[in-house]
């Protein structure tokens, strides 16, 4: 019998393909880095923010308005209910969408903050 | 009723999960291997991963059989299933990457400086698998019944044995792999099946015409009934009865003229052509009106409804977050991008597989309403192919379901146990491997135990319930760990006791029969509805008075949490 092994990566994160000089900053800890970090968080958040009130919006929203509205809990689509349509498959092609569409907006908020590193460094 | 190609295809699964583990397990030797092969791991491989241990008998059997028994109000379950990794993709994947830890009690200490907060959080993952991986146990036994027609026990102890060797020997360490085609499996075995059965029913229409009649016996019937049930008979029909009827045995044509009639396990009763389907005593059938509404059944009034839906959407949309076994799987990213990529593509693949549940849910109503007489509505997705589609094709349908099903006991089972057994053994008691073995043992011998004495309880109930604990502790301590500053360990602690308590305890009062309706059932049967704000609120208010309890390097950790990879210097924790 093998012996079990805990495995744990030497490095805890892959090495950097662009390094900027001025990251260094934002580990000093001074005024400049901390405003800088928080810049970052608040456009990371806000993206955060973006996808998940509407989803969030999408899911409360719905069983809301067929207590209001009893007639659209048990309409009819060419005889399949629209509960079923809604929620065994038409309710998630939006998720997914939000999901993608949020992958995009987070990696254009990580490039312009790489960018803004690096003009300082000019 | 035993169909040697049913039982063929779950031996089949069990065998080729062990053979795959134990092959991956060979080519990747050394401890350094399992490295390279997690930093190799493309996010597609990846996200199916995840989806092989995340689909479990909640969303292979649960989904459908709650939704058949509750009404399609119960496909909450499934899109909060889904939309749940929308939350782990936008606030918690990438940070908690690159962050480098990867359960959640490292994140704790990490994140916060308290060994006793690690601890808290040890017990609350204890409590969160052990509720998860109960609903497992009990699927397993429903898949034995229903396929070798045995007492359910027998699935329940065999699925503990087999888990809990397999990973206190070693051998079967969740290998991305194997996990992968877990997903695969899973698709491929309930889609197909789902796919065949919408072509091969004929219906008419899919809405029955008088939508306050209950369902009604297409054809002559034959309803088998694996336990002993008490069933009511609103309107009188003679049936031919094979077994015990309110211990008589029978053998012949009796007529049940209305009321209770107590059936005894083993017994069949087969029903003629265009009778309404009686139901077991403690679960009416609804009218179709009621259901297909798209709100939970809990309690009578409205508001109860509504209320109880919210309990459901958020416990599933904030739970996915906090399951321990889930973001372990996290480590295997490349870095915080690819655990985005990955993200996204779990969604998508959640996505396609929760339209079957659905699917079963709606041809069960129509062509098995003999589950709602035999109070068997959980096994609809075995049992609807061979009751649908006659002869061979219905019976190798039922095998792949069987299979699909089994394989999602194995894959979920083993990581839950996993994860219990790491946390035992790293943070409770002395560390190393026997006592990850004995621990291993030792949790799922209480587990199995515990699902023998539990039962009656829908799969899927349990499954939601240990979202809702999930929800109301791991999601704000990560939420808030990762965006808010200001969050300090003894904030934290508070939350998680309050918050899971509340939870934990709520759960445990249903189960105990206390709040059988009205307000007291959806406030303890749904708890999150109330528990997570509950959570988030003493995380808040408690940091807010203990301010002195900051960890000294606030900027750093949130450094750690957010840099983008490609302007991080080398050495973050210094």
């Amino acid at each position: 019998m093998t012996e079990r092994q805990v495995v744990r990566a030497p490095v805890r994160h892959s090495p950097a393909v662009r390094q900027s000089p001025a990251a260094g900053d934002l580990y000093q800890q001074d005024n400049y880095g901390r405003t800088l970090l928080r810049s970052l968080i608040r456009a990371q958040l806000g993206a955060t923010i973006a996808v998940l009130v509407p989803a969030a919006a999408l899911l409360l929203l719905y069983p809301l308005l067929t207590v209001l509205v009893p007639s659209l809990g048990q309409a009819s689509v060419g005889g399949v209910p629209l509960t079923f349509i809604v929620l065994g498959g038409g309710i998630y092609p939006p998720l997914v969408l939000l999901g993608f569409w949020y992958r995009r907006r987070a990696e254009r908020v990580e490039d312009r903050f790489a960018e803004l590193l690096e003009q300082r460094d000019d | 009723m035993t169909e040697p190609l049913i039982l063929g295809a779950i031996v089949a699964v069990a065998v080729g999960t062990a053979v795959l583990g134990a092959r991956g397990v060979r080519v990747a030797k050394t401890p350094a291997d399992f490295l390279v092969a997690a930093r190799r791991v493309p996010p597609t491989l990846n996200a199916s991963a995840i989806c092989g241990e995340y689909l479990s008998a909640a969303s292979f059997l649960g989904i459908a059989g709650l939704a058949l028994q509750e009404g399609l109000g119960a496909l909450w379950y499934a899109v909060g299933y889904a939309a749940g990794y929308l939350v782990l993709l936008a606030a918690v994947a990438a940070p908690l990457r690159r962050f480098g830890a990867y359960t959640i009690p490292d994140f704790a200490e990490g994140r916060l400086d308290s060994p006793l907060l690690r601890r808290a959080a040890t017990v609350m993952v204890l409590v969160i698998c052990g509720f998860y991986l109960l609903p497992q146990l009990q699927g397993a036994g429903l898949t034995v019944q229903e396929a070798v027609g045995g007492p359910a026990w027998i699935g329940v102890v065999v699925l503990g044995v087999v888990v809990v060797v397999g990973i206190a020997s070693g051998g079967m360490k969740g290998i991305t792999f194997v996990q992968a085609f877990q997903y695969w499996l899973k698709l491929v075995a309930i889609a197909v099946p789902a796919l065949v059965l919408l072509m091969l029913v004929q219906h008419p229409a899919l809405t029955p015409v008088n939508r306050a009649a209950p369902p009604i016996f297409h054809k002559v019937t034959k309803v088998e009934f694996p336990d002993a049930e008490v069933v009511r008979v609103q309107r009188p029909v003679t049936v031919d009865a094979l077994g015990v009827v309110d211990g008589v045995r029978r053998n012949g044509p009796i007529v049940l003229a209305g009321g209770d009639y107590r059936i005894g396990a083993g017994t069949t009763l087969t029903f003629p052509r265009g009778t309404p389907a009686p139901s077991v005593a403690s679960n009416a059938v609804l009218s179709y009106r009621q259901w297909e509404l798209p709100l939970v059944r809990i309690g009578g009034h409205v508001a109860h409804r509504l209320a109880s839906t919210y309990g459901v959407v958020l416990a599933t949309f904030l739970g996915a977050i906090g399951l321990p076994h889930i973001l372990v799987r996290f480590y295997t990213n490349r870095d915080g991008v690819a655990a985005r990529k990955t993200t996204s593509v779990v969604l998508l693949l959640l996505a396609c597989f929760y339209v079957f549940p659905a699917i079963f849910a709606l041809l069960g109503r129509l062509e098995a309403p003999g589950l709602y007489t035999s109070g068997q509505t959980d096994s609809v997705v075995l049992a609807l192919p061979r009751m649908a589609a006659a002869g061979t094709a219905g019976i190798v349908l039922s095998a792949l379901t069987a299979a699909g099903a089994f394989a999602a006991f194995l894959s979920t089972s083993s990581g839950l146990l996993i994860s219990m057994a790491g946390a035992l053994s790293h943070d409770l008691l002395r560390r190393g491997v026997r006592s990850f073995r004995t621990s291993a043992v030792a949790a799922g011998v209480v587990v199995t135990l515990a699902a023998l004495l539990v039962g009656g309880i829908a799969i899927n109930v349990l499954v939601g319930w240990a979202f809702a604990i999930a929800a109301s502790s791991f999601c704000p301590l990560l939420l808030l760990g990762i965006w808010w500053p200001g969050l300090t360990w003894k904030g934290a602690l508070l939350g998680l006791v309050l918050g899971g308590g509340a939870s934990s305890l709520g759960v445990v009062l249903t189960i105990a029969g206390v709040g059988k309706s009205g307000w007291p059932a959806v406030l303890l049967g749904e708890p999150a509805i109330w528990t997570v704000p509950l959570a988030f609120a003493a995380m808040v208010g408690g940091s807010l008075l203990t301010r002195r309890s900051l960890p000294r390097d606030v900027t750093r950790k949130l450094l750690a949490l957010h840099l983008p990879e490609r302007v991080r210097v080398p050495e973050v924790s210094g």
